[in-house]
């Protein structure tokens, strides 16, 4: 039988997920991310008015995109695809031109303020290739972060996504993100700070 | 449903001044020399004090313009990057050559032309006609694949860029020939046929560029939410001033009045148009590029 291509991807079941940060706290320590910029954040939304109401999080990192419009517009294929869907930066390939940033429909990407080149959550795949899971999924202390190969029916992540109503966000976009959310609420999604109207 | 933030990050700027004052200057560049082969490229004679001035116009804000791009990219000195790792799918890299190519055939079309080689600047001002309209197209290119902002992500982007560099690049050649004509040259004396002519020409090619603006705002506002949200951003939210007063009241509409209406036009309000007009598609070039990326994506 044809081994399937391997497809990594992440699920995050926000029913389980108490914002407490760990995630973005993990990320920042073990990717070293300078102050003012984040390759993981918690997205902190309230929604109706006291006693029917709820908070939200929303925990928020790279998709990893299958079509991932940050690859096709790096005009120096800095960008990088591997095999198993992860996106990477080659960062002696960047120039800092900041296109990535712009047409990322989620804002994921950064330019480092130290090495001024553009930076992301690449899913830690320095931890990945040696057999350990993400940083941020290593420090959920509810388990609402889930990461494996899709691709592989026996996975805990295949099976949960199987199993589950599960959404991405954006799937608009047309990117093929692979971040799939448990409880996705759109207004947690589409809640904006600078809306004058 | 009633939503609030509570907490979420602040995002960098992508582009940004920089990059607006670059599709400025391009389109300046492409519109000066379209308007230089009127006469050597297309035999219209009447427009032949142009072609001079056009040429050295194209060819010293092309020179300008790329270190703007220069200025913002974080690593300047790895530019030559862009010349080697080729990615045909990023407009990025189609620019980058057209941003050598373009300067190179100006430079020799120049030479033919002051030269008085007619026939080497006939061919090299008929090459430099898809070379100019590619050099700021391509720039709209650059906005229009990127595909998470509504307000960049349509196909009327390379056209709309086009025709404000038309705009922009007659009233600044009316300008400069005025200068050239009252200051330098050994009459001193103003070529009024001229001028009213590029005037009028004017004045259609701002028609033309309302109607694309127009067609966008109308295609944007019928749109999904994130389109209507930046057409709401530039007609009442804070970009509204730039946007409505200075782009289109103040940049086209009454400069349209100014040259359209024959009681009107007379030599101070061309002065006075084309000012405004350059004016004016500066702050279109702000409005795109920095209103684009303003609404936060997540």
């Amino acid at each position: 039988m044809k081994e399937r291509k391997k497809r990594l991807a992440m699920l995050i079941d926000l029913r389980k997920c108490i914002g407490c940060n760990a995630c973005s706290l993990a990320c920042k320590s073990e990717n070293d991310v300078p102050l003012s910029v984040w390759r993981s954040w918690v997205k902190r939304v309230e929604k109706g008015s006291y006693p029917h109401s709820r908070e939200f999080f929303l925990p928020i990192l790279c998709n990893n995109c299958d079509n991932p419009i940050c690859v096709t517009v790096c005009p120096v294929n800095a960008g990088i695809k591997r095999p198993d869907g992860i996106v990477t930066i080659d960062p002696h390939r960047c120039i800092g031109c900041r296109y990535c940033m712009a047409s990322c429909p989620y804002g994921v990407r950064y330019i480092n303020p130290e090495r001024k080149i553009a930076e992301k959550c690449y899913w830690c795949h320095h931890r990945v290739d040696a057999g350990l899971d993400p940083a941020c999924v290593d420090a959920c202390p509810t388990e609402a972060m889930m990461f494996g190969d899709l691709n592989d029916p026996g996975s805990a992540i295949a099976k949960a996504v199987a199993e589950n109503a599960v959404q991405v966000i954006k799937p608009e976009s047309g990117t093929e993100p692979y971040v799939f959310y448990i409880d996705l609420d759109i207004d947690a999604v589409e809640a904006s700070q600078s809306e004058e109207k | 449903m009633d939503t609030q933030v509570l907490y979420n990050i602040f995002h960098q700027e992508a582009f940004g001044f920089n990059i607006a004052m670059y599709f400025y200057l391009t389109g300046l560049s492409a519109g000066s020399f379209i308007l230089s082969t009127l006469a050597y490229g297309f035999g219209m004679n009447q427009y032949k004090p142009l072609g001079r001035v056009g040429v050295i116009l194209a060819t010293l804000l092309l020179v300008i313009a790329p270190f703007f791009l220069l200025i913002h990219i974080g690593m300047p000195l790895r530019a030559w990057h862009l010349f080697v790792y080729l990615n045909w799918s990023s407009p990025i890299t189609w620019g980058s050559f057209l941003l050598i190519l373009y300067p190179i055939n100006c430079i020799i079309y120049g030479y033919f032309m002051f030269k008085e080689k007619m026939k080497p600047t006939r061919i090299f001002g008929l090459i430099g006609i898809p070379l100019a309209i590619a050099v700021h197209g391509y720039t709209g290119f650059i906005l229009a694949f990127g595909k998470a902002r509504a307000l960049w992500n349509t196909a009327l982007m390379p056209i709309l860029f086009l025709a404000s560099a038309i705009v922009s690049g007659i009233a600044l050649m009316i300008l400069v020939v005025i200068l050239k004509d009252r200051f330098f040259s050994k009459e001193k004396r103003i070529d009024r046929d001229l001028i009213m002519n590029l005037g009028k020409l004017l004045a259609w090619m701002i028609v033309f560029d309302l109607f694309l603006v127009g067609s966008d705002l109308l295609v944007l506002l019928i749109s999904h939410s994130d389109a209507q949200a930046a057409a709401y951003l530039i007609l009442g939210g804070k970009f509204s001033v730039m946007f409505l007063i200075i782009e289109n009241l103040l940049g086209k509409i009454i400069p349209f009045i100014l040259l359209a209406v024959p009681k009107f036009r007379t030599l101070p309000t061309v002065i006075a148009a084309s000012i405004l007009v350059v004016v004016g598609i500066f702050f279109m070039r702000y409005v795109v590029v920095v209103a684009g990326e303003f609404i936060p994506l997540l």
